[in-house]
Parts: structure tokens; C-alpha cells; sequence
């Protein structure tokens, strides 16, 4: 872990770790948002709700950002590729042996998460009520 | 994605901590998949099929207690302030929180290396955690 001080971002960004890299970066980066999303929301549900006043306009404010389309279309991304990607690493690590089919659990992962977000976040862009 | 195992391997002599935290990690993860998918088939066959949007959707599947699906077109019986109900409520949140705090740790202790900052992140990870927690009693068995 400490070896990490002695990485630049240039070697970071040229370091090619493929796929694998992907997704342990992805599944960082969506349950980071996940963490944040739900600590928004929690917040501002606290502030429209128990704040009187100006303060209790905070929760408005948040609660627009968040209920907004690009962040809905963020919010399923996060989860989904959370999801999938996790249940792909719970079956590897339950059976051990099946991490040398890594590579096409990931293809299979794809196949599974890609109609799963695109299909619902298309609905959500093309049919607005 | 062999971080939390690797760490695991080596461990603090004696402590078991961070073995649970990996296996809690899995089996919260799995628990919370079927729970999320349960509400969700739930809440689409109340009739919530068609009418719903993303959010209430999302509303469903990860809380769903009274006071926080009353908004979506899905009628909300009274059963909803059972115990069962609060307690499967609870139990999400329990989890969800646990997992994700525990994740935020693991991620945190990547980047934080001085071991007194680290100290310092936990106490306030353990705080927050504590935190949750409490607010999510309020909000499930009292105000609900």
C-alpha cells in the first residue's frame, strides 16, 4: 500500500491493466458514488424535513440536484455495474477454482450489466412524462 | 479486486477483523441483491407496473418503508408499520450502511498512509457508522 506514493499519475494513467483494472477502478468508483448519493440524500431529507427557514431550502436545493436526469441516469449506472461486478467477484471468491474463466466472467458481466443500464437509461432519456 | 483477501492473508497477528469484513462484505452484498430485488417485484406487482419512474422505482427496492414510498403511486397499506416490516427496513439499512462504510475503510486505507490520520479516519468512520445507525432506529420504529 505504501508502494503507492512512489506511482505518478503519468505512470498511473500509462499503466495498462486491461479489463481487470477496469473493473476493480469502476467498482471503486460507483460504490464511492453510491456512498455519496445516499449521504445526499439522507441529508437533504433531514434538512426539508426537520429545518425550519433558510437552512430547511438547503434540502430543496439538494434534493434538485440529485432528482435531476443526468444524476438519475449516474445513480443506475453506480449501482448496476456496482451490483454485477460484485456478484461476479462473490462467485470467484466462493469458488476459487474458477478464476482462471476470469476473463469471460468478465465478457459475461458485460453482456448481463450493458442491456440491463442502456435499455432502462434510454427509456429514461427518450420517454419523459 | 484481491485487496480485501490479500489484506485477509496477512492480518494483524490474532485479529479476525478484517476476515469478517471480507465475508460480511459478500454476504451483505448477496442479501442486499435478493432483498432489492424482492421489494422491486413487490412493488411492480402492487401496481406500481407502468406507473412508476426511476426514483420511486429506487425508492422501492432500497427502503421500502412507509414514510419513504408514500410519494410513489403504489398504495401503501398500514401494514407497512409492522415489525416485520420495520425490521426487514432496519436490516437494509443496516447493511447497506455497514458495507458501505466498510468499503469507504478499505478504499480510505489505499490512500491515507499515516497510520495516526488512519487512526483518526476510523474513530470517525466508527462514529458515522454509530451515527446511521441511530437516526435509522428514529426514522423506522419511532417516526414510521
Amino acid at each position: 500500500m505504501s508502494k503507492l506514493s512512489r506511482v505518478t499519475l503519468l505512470q498511473a494513467l500509462r499503466y495498462r491493466g486491461g479489463q481487470p483494472m477496469l473493473a476493480w477502478l469502476l467498482h471503486r468508483i460507483a460504490g464511492t458514488g453510491i456512498i455519496l448519493f445516499v449521504s445526499m440524500h439522507v441529508l437533504a431529507g433531514f434538512f426539508s424535513y426537520s429545518v425550519q427557514g433558510a437552512a430547511g431550502s438547503v434540502g430543496q436545493v439538494v434534493n434538485s440536484v440529485y432528482e435531476s436526469l443526468p444524476m438519475q441516469i449516474l445513480v443506475l449506472f453506480a449501482v448496476l455495474y456496482h451490483a454485477t461486478n460484485g456478484l461476479r467477484i462473490v462467485i470467484l471468491d466462493m469458488w476459487p477454482s474458477l478464476i482462471h474463466y476470469n476473463r469471460e466472467a468478465m465478457w459475461i458481466e458485460w453482456a448481463l450489466f450493458l442491456p440491463m443500464f442502456l435499455v432502462p437509461a434510454s427509456l429514461m432519456i427518450l420517454v419523459r412524462a | 479486486m484481491t485487496t480485501q483477501s490479500d489484506i485477509a492473508v496477512q492480518g494483524r497477528s490474532g485479529s479476525q477483523f478484517e476476515l469478517y469484513a471480507w465475508f460480511f462484505t459478500r454476504v451483505s452484498g448477496i442479501l442486499f441483491l435478493l432483498m432489492g430485488a424482492f421489494n422491486l417485484t413487490y412493488a411492480n406487482l402492487a401496481g406500481g407496473r407502468g406507473v412508476m419512474g426511476a426514483g420511486a422505482q429506487m425508492r422501492w427496492a432500497f427502503f421500502p418503508i412507509s414514510f419513504h414510498v408514500r410519494s410513489t403511486s403504489v398504495e401503501v397499506t398500514p401494514n407497512f408499520s409492522n415489525p416485520f416490516w420495520q425490521v426487514y427496513s432496519f436490516l437494509i439499512v443496516v447493511f447497506a450502511v455497514t458495507h458501505g462504510l466498510n468499503g469507504l475503510r478499505v478504499i480510505l486505507e489505499d490512500y491515507v498512509r499515516h497510520p495516526l490520520l488512519m487512526a483518526w479516519v476510523r474513530v470517525l468512520l466508527v462514529a458515522f457508522w454509530f451515527f446511521l445507525l441511530l437516526a435509522a432506529i428514529f426514522l423506522v420504529f419511532v417516526y414510521a
